[in-house]
């Protein structure tokens, strides 16, 4: 049973805006939220439901990026012509992760937010240098993603932000998204983008968050010092040694995905 | 206790209540309107006992606000039969008995029911990706792939 709680249901970002300034608690599919209420992990007095906020919603490309509002699914992520030309491996995360329910449900602001280390979501955003719109009734901020998580369910948002809308780059160059999932939520994850001007790759799930490595090209990336390098922490998904094998092994196949020789 | 009024529609009946913010999809249609198709078995998302459709997409109601779906529209496994005329996903599971215990079934048969209104003409390897959170302990889940296989060569959701 939950413990009881107001549902406030605003219909503009301003009203929004306003009752998380006072205190409200931002819910969108309410995945991970409710989740942990049941738990009793959180018993928010005021839920402020985001779902009918018309200025969250959608999926444009324009400027040489994507903007996905705070509402977006990982169903409509993944469905997205934009987001599959332009961030492909962000298609391929949201089109895999949780379940079909999950999916339809859970949105990718929510994800960004809750910040669970086994993101999928938090993987390919790092590799593909995305950035997230702030807005609280003071004003406005963007901060990288790199940035805003700090580490295991934490962010560097404030109580009164509310996250607007996540911005990708555009780019259509080769890149690759692999996972090991024998569970609900990931073991290891992979990412990698080659962009202009170097190779980014993501190892996400086997630490408290992804971690970004660059290389000059994909040519000079080595997966074997990658899972050297590698924060890991040891828990029921594995011992610290496996976690350093299985990344070795899912950067080399996310290579290979992409077509690089001596992966 | 805070409450809204709800209104929404249940397998194309209307129903207004005023409900408690907290009580869950499932708790609503099996407490309150006596739909106890839909099952609750782990209560946390993973199982899909408890899949219902919310304007045709699968979510799971042992974890969705009953509140949220005010305004829009509820399929659960009651609603399927047209006058005890099965559909042909219902069909197919008893003909390839794709059931045992069927604890597992009105949620596997909603979630291919999604499916093949999206996808009328899944691969195997879909029909798996798709059915991924959908936990049945009884069949080992060949015989639900091939009823999936088979309502969707019968001509998918509809007769
Ligand atoms: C069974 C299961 C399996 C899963 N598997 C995976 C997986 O494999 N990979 C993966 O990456 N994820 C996985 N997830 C997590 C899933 O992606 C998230 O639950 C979902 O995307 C969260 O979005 P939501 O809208 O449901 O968030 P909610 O539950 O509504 O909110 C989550 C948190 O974010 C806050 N919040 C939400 N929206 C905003 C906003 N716009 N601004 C500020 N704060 C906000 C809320 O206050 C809350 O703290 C899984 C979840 C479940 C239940
Ligand atoms: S009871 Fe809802 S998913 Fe298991
Ligand atoms: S038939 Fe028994 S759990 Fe699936």
């Amino acid at each position: 049973m939950l413990p009881p709680f107001e549902l406030r249901r605003p219909v503009s970002l301003a009203a929004a805006v306003d009752l998380v300034a006072t205190g409200g608690t931002p819910y969108c599919g309410g995945t991970e939220l409710l989740a942990v209420m049941r738990l009793g992990l959180a018993s928010p007095e005021t839920l402020v439901d985001l779902k009918r906020v018309p200025e969250l919603v959608g999926i444009t490309a324009a400027h040489g990026e994507i903007r996905l509002g705070a509402r977006v699914t990982h169903r409509e992520a993944a469905a997205s012509d934009a987001v599959r030309t332009h961030a492909a491996i962000l298609a391929a995360g949201a089109g895999l992760l949780g379940n079909v329910r999950v999916r339809a449900t859970g949105t990718l602001a929510g994800n960004v937010c809750f910040a669970e280390p086994r993101s999928d979501i938090l993987t390919a955003l790092l590799a593909l240098d995305a950035s997230v719109d702030l807005r609280s009734a003071d004003g406005a901020r963007s901060v990288p993603i790199e940035d805003f998580v700090e580490g295991a369910f934490t962010t560097v948002r404030a109580d009164e932000e509310l996250l607007e809308a996540i911005r990708v780059p555009a780019r259509s160059g080769p890149s690759a998204y692999v996972r090991f999932a024998p569970a609900e939520h990931p073991t290891v994850t992979v990412a990698v983008v080659a962009t202009g001007d170097g190779c980014r790759v993501v190892v996400g799930a086997v630490g408290e968050r992804p971690e970004l490595f660059t290389f000059p090209g994909t040519g000079d990336v080595d997966p074997t010092a990658i899972a050297e390098r590698v924060d890991i922490t040891e828990d029921l998904n594995g011992h610290e040694d496996y976690k350093r094998h299985l990344t070795a092994v899912f950067v080399g196949r996310a290579l290979e995905q992409m077509g690089v020789a001596d992966a | 206790m805070p409450e809204l009024d709800v209104s929404t529609t249940v397998n194309g009946r209307p129903v207004e209540m005023r409900l408690p913010t907290r009580l869950t999809l499932a708790d609503f249609v099996r407490d309150r309107l006596g739909l106890t198709g839909t099952k609750v078995s782990c209560g946390m998302q993973v199982c899909g006992a408890c899949t219902v459709l919310v304007d045709g997409d699968p979510v799971s109601a042992c974890s969705y606000l009953a509140c949220d779906v005010d305004g829009r529209e509820v399929l659960t496994v009651e609603g399927l039969a047209d006058g005890g005329e099965l559909t042909p996903v219902q069909r197919a599971f008893v003909d390839c008995s794709a059931l045992q215990c069927g604890f597992c079934t009105p949620g596997f048969v909603m979630a291919a029911t999604a499916l093949l209104r999206d996808e009328p003409h899944p691969t195997e390897e879909q029909i798996a990706h798709h059915l991924d959170g959908n936990l049945c302990r009884c069949t080992g889940y060949l015989p639900i792939v091939e009823a999936v296989l088979k309502a969707s060569r019968a001509g998918g959701i509809d007769e």
